[in-house]
Parts: C-alpha cells; sequence; structure tokens
C-alpha cells in the first residue's frame, strides 16, 4: 500500500517534472528578487509589486521573494551581483535610471555595465518642470529666459542629489536652451520630490524638477503646474493638459525607466525565461492597470533592445556628466 | 587621567576630521557653503570639547582587569566570527552556537548553554522568519 | 461639525469585524516590533507590507493593519528602553534617560503602565488634531523653509545641555560625534563621497539602527561580561525589581500637565515633514525638563521624564499623518513606507485625498482611534508580563539580546558590512559608558546631523551665500531666540540649580543614613 503510493506519487512527480520540462528548458526553484535598498523606496517597490503581479498571472512557480540589499545607492548589489552571484538563475535585481545614471558617473566603483545581463523594463516615469499655481511664470521659455538674465533668481528644487537625475532633466533643457555655464543653475536637492514640492508651494523654491509620478497629487489639486512634460508626446489622463518640451521647441526627453538586470552568467535558458516573465508582466492588463493609477508611462522594451537602450542612456548620461563637468 | 587620555584622542580624531575634510573632492558644481564647511565647525566643536575634558576631568573609571579585557575582546571576536559565518553557515547553526558561546562566557554551565543557544537560535528563527517573514541568512542547508 | 460627521462615517467604515481584527492584529505585532531592539516602526510597517498583499486587503483594511502596526510599534519601544535600556526604536531613545532609572529602582512596572498612557494621551490628542486641524496644519508646515528648519535643529542641541550629562564638555563631544558620523557617506548636495575612504559599503552613510544598536545593546553585552559574576556591575534582574504594575492616581494626576504639554509639541514637531517623531519626543523630553526639573531629578528616574517623551513621540506619530496624508510629503521613514504603500495600492495621497477618498482618510482615522484604545487596553495588562523578561537571568537574556540585535540588521539589510559595523559601534559604546560620556546625544547626532546640514546648506544655495537668509523671517528669529535662551539660560542659572541640588541631594543622603 505504502510502497504503491510512494511509487505513484514519484511518477506524478516525474510527469510534472516531464510536463514543465516541455514547456520551459528552465523553471526557477527558488525566484529571488533583489531591491538594492530599504524596504519602502522605489526599487523595493518595483520588486514587490512586480512579484505580485508575477504570482498573481501565474508567470512564475510560488512567490518571488525579496530581499532588500541597500548601500552604496544600489552599488553594493551591484557588487554582490558581480562577485558573488554570478551564476545564479533564479535571480533577478530591480533597477532604473538612476542605476543607469551611477553606471555612468563610476559611482559603482570597478563596476559597469556589462557585467550583467538587462532583462527588460516595466515602464517609465517622465520628467516634469513645474511652479507654484500662482508663479508668474507661464512656460519653460519664460522660466529659461529669467534663467538666462537673472540666473540667480531661480532655485530649482529636486529628489536626487546633485548630478542625479532630477537635477541632470535640468540641466539637459538648460544646456539645449543654449545656457553654457550650466554651473550657474541653483539647484537644490531634498531627500525626495515631495519635500521639494512643498518647497516650492512655501515660496522657497521657484520651480520644482522631478518624475511625473511623484507629482501627481498636487497636479490633481491645481496647487503647482506642470510647464513642460519630458516626454516624447503628451501623457495621458490629468497630464495631457501640459505641453510637452519638445512643443515648446526645446527637443528634451528624460525618461525614468523602471526594469530588472540579471547576474552575468546566468544561463541563456534562464535569461530567455525572465525576459519572456517580465513580457507577460508588462503585457498583462493587472500591470497596465497599476502602471495607470501611479503614473507610470508606456516603455516596453525587452531582452537585447532593453540591453541596447540601456547601453544608450548610460553614453549620453556619461557624455552629458563629463560635458558639465560632474565626471573627468 | 582615563578622561585626559580620552580627551587627547578626542582631540586628535577631531583634528583627523578636520585634515580628512579638507580632502573631500569637491564636486565641479558646488553649492556656496560646499561640503566642507560644516564637518570642520563640528569637527572644532569636538575639539574644544576634547580640552575642556583634558583640563577638567572627571574622577577615573573602573577599568576591568586584563583577563577581562581579554575576555570582552574574544566575545567582540565572536561576533565577528559569527557576522563572517552567517552567510556560510546558516542562520541557525551560527546563531546557536554564537549564542552557546555568550551564555557560557556569560556563566551558563557548558550543556545547558548548548541547550540555552540552539533554543534562542529556534526561538529567534520563529519570531523573525516564520512569523515576521524576514529573509534570514540561508545556508547549505536551506535555514 | 463637519470633520465630526466624516470621522462617524469612518468609524462606520472602521468598525466592520475584518477591520477590528486587523487592527487588534496589527496593535500586537506592532507592540512586538517596537519592542525588538534593531526593527523599528518603519521596517515593522516594511517587513508586513508583503503580508498586506498576501492577504489580498482593499485599500482601507491594508492602511488600517499598517497604521496600527506603526502605532503599535511607537508604544512598544519603550519597553526595552525601560526594561533593558535599550531602546527598541529611535523615538524611544529618551525614554531610557528616566525609564531605566526606574526600572533600577523597582519600579518597572509602573514605568510602563505610565508610559502606555503618556502613549495613548499622546496619539489621543494628536489623531484628534488630525482631525481638526490638519488643513490648517498644512499651512504651517509650509512656512518652514531651509532657513527655519535649520533653526529648529540648532534648537534641539542647543537646549541639549544639561540634559543627558552633568559634564557638559562631554555632552558636546557626543553629539559633535555623532553628527561626525552622520557625515560618513554621499554627500546629497554635491554628491561627493566624504569620509568614506573608497569603501562602497560607506557611500550611503551609517545607518543610525546599525549605530542605536550597536552603542546600546551590544555595549550592555560587553557591560555585562566585564561585570560577570563579581556582583558590582550593572547587572539586571537580580537587582531590578518589578513593583506595582498601575500607575496610582496620584502619579498619574502629577504627570498629566506634562502629558498634555509634550503631546501639544510632539504634534507640532510630527507636523513638520522635515522634523519627525525622534525630534518630537527629544524636544518634548528637553523642553520639559526646561520648565519643570527645579529640583534636578530628571535622569535619575523621575516620572515626569517617562510620560515626557512617550507622549510627545506618539504624538509626533500622529502628527506625521498630517503632512503624508495631506501633502503626500512623508514626514518620517514610516511614513515614507506607508506613502509607498498607499500609492501601490493606487491611491495618490495629496491635497485632494481628503476629498477624493474620504473613505480610506476618515476610515483611517477611526481605526486610529480604536487602536489607540486596544493598544492602552493590551497593554496595561501586558506589563505584568513583560516584566517577567527580568526574571530571566541576565546570562541567558543578555545573548538572546544580542542575537535578536544581529538578526534585526541583517534582516532589513543583508549586509555583513553592517554588522562588523555594530560590533564597532558596540566596543565604542562599551568604551564611552566607562568614560562616563553620554550616548543619547551620539544617536541624536546621527539622526539630525545630515538634516541640520542640508538644511543650512539649501538656505545657503536659495540666498547666494548670504547668512542673513537664516534669520530672514520672523519664525526664524523667534526658534533662534528660543535655542538662545535654552542655551544661555542653563549657563546663567546652571550654578544656581547646581548649588540647590547639591543641597538636595544632602538632604536625600540625610535621610537615607
Amino acid at each position: 500500500m505504502n510502497i504503491t503510493r510512494k511509487k505513484k506519487g514519484m511518477l506524478l512527480a516525474s510527469l510534472a517534472l516531464l510536463a514543465s520540462a516541455s514547456l520551459h528548458a528552465y523553471e526557477p526553484e527558488n525566484p529571488e528578487c533583489i531591491a538594492p535598498a530599504d524596504p519602502g523606496g522605489g526599487w523595493d517597490f518595483t520588486c514587490r509589486q512586480v512579484g505580485k503581479n508575477m504570482q498573481d498571472i501565474g508567470a512564475i512557480p510560488g512567490t518571488l521573494q525579496v530581499t532588500n540589499m541597500s548601500g552604496g545607492g544600489g552599488g553594493v548589489a551591484f557588487a554582490a551581483v558581480v562577485n558573488k552571484r554570478r551564476d545564479d538563475n533564479d535571480l533577478i535585481v530591480a533597477a532604473s535610471s538612476a542605476t543607469a545614471t551611477r553606471l555612468a558617473q563610476g559611482a559603482y566603483p570597478g563596476n559597469d555595465m556589462s557585467q550583467v545581463r538587462w532583462l527588460g523594463s516595466v515602464g517609465a516615469d517622465y520628467g516634469i518642470i513645474a511652479v507654484a499655481k500662482d508663479s508668474p511664470v507661464q512656460t519653460l521659455s519664460d522660466l529659461l529666459e529669467q534663467m538666462k538674465s537673472d540666473p540667480r533668481s531661480v532655485a530649482i528644487g529636486g529628489g536626487s542629489a546633485v548630478g542625479g537625475w532630477d537635477h541632470l532633466k535640468v540641466l539637459l533643457v538648460a544646456n539645449k536652451a543654449g545656457i553654457e555655464d550650466v554651473r550657474t543653475i541653483k539647484y537644490v536637492a531634498f531627500d525626495g520630490g515631495g519635500e521639494a514640492i512643498t518647497q516650492v508651494l512655501g515660496g522657497a523654491l521657484q520651480a520644482y524638477t522631478g518624475d511625473a509620478s511623484e507629482a501627481k497629487g498636487f497636479v490633481d489639486s491645481g496647487d503647482i503646474r506642470i510647464i513642460a512634460v519630458l516626454a516624447p508626446e503628451r501623457l495621458d489622463g490629468a497630464f495631457s493638459d501640459f505641453p510637452t518640451a519638445t512643443e515648446q521647441g526645446i527637443d528634451v526627453i528624460g525618461a525614468n525607466w523602471r526594469g530588472f538586470y540579471a547576474p552575468g552568467n546566468m544561463s541563456d535558458e534562464a535569461y530567455d525565461y525572465w525576459v519572456e516573465t517580465i513580457g507577460k508582466v508588462y503585457a498583462s492588463d493587472e500591470w497596465k492597470q497599476s502602471m495607470a493609477d501611479s503614473g507610470l508611462a508606456p516603455l516596453d522594451l525587452q531582452g537585447p533592445e532593453f540591453e541596447a537602450f540601456v547601453a544608450d542612456s548610460v553614453a549620453s548620461i556619461t557624455e552629458l556628466s563629463r560635458q558639465i563637468g560632474l565626471i573627468k | 587621567m582615563s578622561d585626559r587620555i580620552f580627551g587627547g584622542i578626542g582631540l586628535l580624531f577631531a583634528l583627523l576630521f578636520i585634515w580628512a575634510a579638507f580632502h573631500i573632492e569637491l564636486s565641479f558644481i558646488s553649492d556656496p557653503v560646499g561640503p566642507r564647511t560644516f564637518p570642520i565647525i563640528v569637527a572644532i566643536v569636538m575639539a574644544l570639547a576634547s580640552v575642556v575634558i583634558i583640563i577638567k576631568p572627571d574622577v577615573k573609571p573602573q577599568w576591568p582587569r586584563a583577563a577581562r579585557l581579554l575576555e570582552i575582546a574574544i566575545a567582540a571576536g565572536v561576533m565577528v566570527a559569527y557576522a563572517l559565518a552567517l552567510p556560510e553557515v546558516g542562520f541557525l547553526i551560527a546563531t546557536a552556537v554564537a549564542s552557546a558561546f555568550l551564555t557560557w562566557r556569560l556563566g551558563t554551565a557548558p550543556l545547558w548553554a548548548l541547550v540555552s543557544g540552539a533554543l534562542t537560535s529556534i526561538g529567534i528563527y520563529t519570531v523573525f522568519h516564520l512569523i515576521l517573514g524576514l529573509s534570514l541568512a540561508r545556508g547549505p542547508f536551506g535555514f | 461639525m463637519e470633520s465630526l460627521n466624516s470621522l462617524l462615517n469612518g468609524f462606520a467604515v472602521a468598525l466592520t469585524w475584518q477591520h477590528v481584527f486587523l487592527a487588534l492584529m496589527g496593535c500586537f505585532l506592532g507592540t512586538i516590533i517596537g519592542a525588538l531592539p534593531g526593527l523599528g516602526p518603519s521596517n515593522g510597517v516594511a517587513i508586513l507590507i508583503p503580508l498586506a498583499f498576501t492577504l489580498g486587503l482593499e485599500p482601507t483594511a491594508a492602511m488600517i493593519l499598517l497604521t496600527s502596526v506603526y502605532y503599535g510599534a511607537m508604544y512598544g519601544g519603550r519597553i526595552s528602553s525601560i526594561l533593558l535600556n535599550i531602546p527598541g526604536d529611535e523615538p524611544a531613545l529618551m525614554t531610557t534617560l528616566d525609564g531605566y532609572p526606574m526600572a533600577q529602582q523597582g519600579r518597572a512596572g509602573e514605568a510602563l503602565s505610565l508610559s502606555g498612557v503618556a502613549s495613548f494621551v499622546g496619539a489621543f490628542f494628536a489623531t484628534w488634531g488630525l482631525v481638526f486641524l490638519a488643513p490648517q496644519l498644512v499651512k504651517v508646515a509650509l512656512l518652514f523653509g531651509p532657513a527655519e528648519y535649520f533653526a529648529l535643529f540648532t534648537l534641539a542641541f542647543a537646549t541639549l545641555g544639561g540634559i543627558t550629562s552633568k559634564n557638559q564638555a562631554k555632552a558636546a563631544f557626543a553629539a559633535a560625534l555623532g553628527i561626525m558620523i552622520a557625515m560618513v557617506g554621499v554627500d546629497g548636495q554635491t554628491g561627493v563621497p566624504r569620509f568614506a575612504f573608497g569603501e562602497v559599503h560607506l557611500y550611503d552613510g551609517i545607518d543610525f539602527l546599525v549605530a542605536i544598536v550597536g552603542l546600546f545593546a551590544l555595549s550592555e553585552v560587553f557591560l555585562f561580561l566585564e561585570h560577570r559574576g563579581d556582583g558590582t556591575g550593572e547587572g539586571k534582574s537580580a537587582s531590578v525589581g518589578i513593583g506595582r504594575i498601575t500607575p496610582s492616581w496620584k502619579l498619574l494626576k502629577y504627570c498629566t500637565p506634562t502629558m498634555l504639554r509634550t503631546s501639544v509639541i510632539g504634534f507640532i514637531a510630527g507636523v513638520l515633514p522635515g522634523a519627525g517623531a525622534s525630534l518630537g519626543s527629544f524636544i518634548s523630553y528637553s523642553l520639559e525638563k526646561k520648565m519643570v526639573d527645579k529640583e534636578g531629578t530628571f535622569g535619575t528616574g523621575d516620572p515626569r521624564g517617562v510620560a515626557a517623551p512617550e507622549a510627545g513621540n506618539n504624538a509626533a506619530a500622529g502628527g506625521a499623518l498630517v503632512p503624508m496624508l495631506a501633502l503626500g510629503v512623508p514626514g518620517s521613514g514610516t511614513t515614507a513606507v506607508l506613502l509607498a504603500m498607499l500609492l501601490a495600492l493606487n491611491i495618490t495621497p495629496g491635497p485632494l485625498l481628503f476629498i477624493s477618498n474620504p473613505d480610506v482618510v476618515w476610515g483611517l482615522i477611526a481605526a486610529l482611534f480604536l487602536g489607540n484604545f486596544m493598544l492602552l487596553a493590551m497593554n496595561i495588562p501586558m506589563v505584568g508580563m513583560f516584566v517577567r523578561v527580568l526574571l530571566i537571568p541576565p546570562r541567558i537574556l543578555m545573548p538572546i539580546v544580542a542575537m535578536i540585535s544581529f538578526v534585526g540588521i541583517y534582516g532589513i539589510s543583508g549586509s555583513t558590512f553592517d554588522l562588523m559595523v555594530m560590533i564597532v559601534f558596540g566596543l565604542l559604546g562599551w568604551v564611552l559608558r566607562k568614560l562616563d560620556v553620554p550616548l543619547v546625544p551620539v544617536i541624536l547626532g546621527i539622526l539630525l546631523g545630515n538634516n541640520m546640514e542640508d538644511n543650512l546648506r539649501r538656505a545657503m544655495t536659495i540666498s547666494d551665500g548670504d547668512w542673513s537668509v537664516l534669520l530672514g523671517s520672523p519664525l526664524a528669529i523667534g526658534l533662534w531666540l528660543v535655542s538662545i535662551i535654552g542655551f544661555v539660560l542653563p549657563i546663567l542659572l546652571g550654578g544656581l540649580i547646581r548649588r540647590r541640588m547639591r543641597m538636595r541631594r544632602d538632604e536625600v543622603g540625610a535621610v537615607q543614613d
């Protein structure tokens, strides 16, 4: 009795194994997502939300275990993946424009983007430049004019450090508008976009640079007015009233993408599996809904395409940082 | 005397800190205050406090005998070993060994120390991993 | 009246079996998380987010669970502060100052229950503040620009004198050390690494939890090792009695003015997005000491010294929800996590939240009231249970404390490096304790140092290097005046008070003899 049951079980198990093997060449045993920051940040939520979605649509067996590995603005996790877990097939790591920016500026000492495999993106958050609702500044060119004629009268705040993505976006715009010495631009760094917006409302700052999703609550309430969206086309929903920078003659696109990378020696089967899984998440209606709700815009790049995209953005940030003297 | 030595070390540390602050590499773009000023101000405060401590020391604390100092050093060493061993041998084993050692050194009989170490380890594992769902170090045996 | 109506609707939302059960569970888990050193409210909320997802909770239910955890952790932090002299989380730091001396005098039960009541008072008033004052308070938050924040942080450090140590020089040394530790890492204003020596792990700076756990918990283990068996040490259980486990009415009445005052101060500190609960409990304690401590009993087990920071930090926790809900700006690590959670649940906090999602907001506020009563009801009877921790022999308890500290840090950051830093802090804490250097200012320096510097530099950037901006508004001038009074008065009156203290101590000594 016992033996037969055992045999039956084994048979079933091997059948199941066979079945899954025929579907996928590879299936993760302990799928894991590293969020290279403490719980609560953007990377953490990329892991958790995508993980929840993968589980809901049954794209992975079981749950995606989220591990937080903070330090060095993602550098600790990057180094750990490169050095210690380079052969791990079950591992993906959350990344964003901040990762590309730091790679480009050499902020992960001894590491570069070719040491890992880039899987795919799950959306992008376009940059915006906004002013308080009662500001005399009406358009992007108003602001740029003021910055040109009296650069010290305009203080712009954002949620990233100097040289970070929120800062670079303003510099890109200023550069395009013909401001040669970007050092004259007064950028004030805050711990997160929300704090900077409060200071715009309180009158300490004249303008805000950040991501569309960060500003959503204040845009809905009309407390701040967006003067430029750094997207190729106008955004949907509440944001559709606001012009892009391109419309105003400043051809700058600033997308804060979110995506994943994987260890450098991940097998091709595993790589394909994860690329496909992230693609499935992206295509699901549930994900479309959460993108719409959190103000993320579409950015659908997988596998080699994504790899090329990241390489591009690293190259252009390196170029810009060198141009303005952030790196040598 | 202890306080005087402490004040001296504090003063030295503050001066080193100021020296290190002057060697902070400045970025191309900088704010009016810059990254050096504030640390230097704080280090000056520490230097002043150290001077006051040197001039007006408190009564000497009771330092332990050399054997006890060694004991503390060994305990710190065990903690370092524990930190290094965690990712290698996994949470349960490392924790059981380390806490058994500590409780033994604090005066528990060796056998009971092992029991207490094992129970501590399992108890913490239950609360933190099984109930709160924190990912603890996973060793070769999966725990 | 409109607010009251909305609140009633909120209660209708909150009072379902599921929500009540979740609030109960959240309060309980939160208390435990708060009491465990190394796990604070922000980590507690963060690690329970997956639970909320797994249970498939809708937004209101998830927020009720998580804010209950938040309030629970604020209650729980005091437990290890009082019993073990180890702050369970950063806002409970100040509670060690008088809570642990009370426990040493055999009044652990009283200290725990009194602080439970104080927590309740603080949280209760803060929740009412949230109901009636949220929209107005948001305007207050907008008055605080970088210059005002800088003045506020200066005030915190200026009033430090004499609070944590008899030796002012050592307190100043400790605060400076803390701020210097905070300087380690990438400079937020210019992006250059400072004092990191090329070590990637140091680029994000040193986590204050690592420092707290090392300085307080591990140094306690070392101290115990040192004094093992000789009976002279700061050994715990043998000398620490439990005492009565409910506070007397007389004691409560005695502490009521303190609780009310500090609730107000804590709440205001909580509302300011750049300040937070730690600053709330700290300023509550120091101002209260300045105001009522005529005999110099604060720091030696004065019940008011337990009531003040607990009422203050719980009020600040409630206050911190104001900018989070009404502005979408988190005032603390925990509210940052809650905010991210709201976003994940597809709710955009901000000026419109009260209008667009009234059920979430008012349900949440009602749940806070509910949770607050639950916590009080839970915490007073549980005092008897908590104090039994002290019956565990220290030779077993201390290793458990050490291991929990390690796990708390490792489980959150997954970093061996952090553990090493923690051990260094443990040794440092031991040396500093031997030399009678207070540890509280070190932690305050680590917690507030960066904020202080950043705000100074933001103000200076905006003004193009014109220092007069620091006195640019009546509010800033007012804060500077308070800090100057707080700094100068003790020096002027110091001699007088010290003389009176000496006289008093002689009297007490005479009685004991």
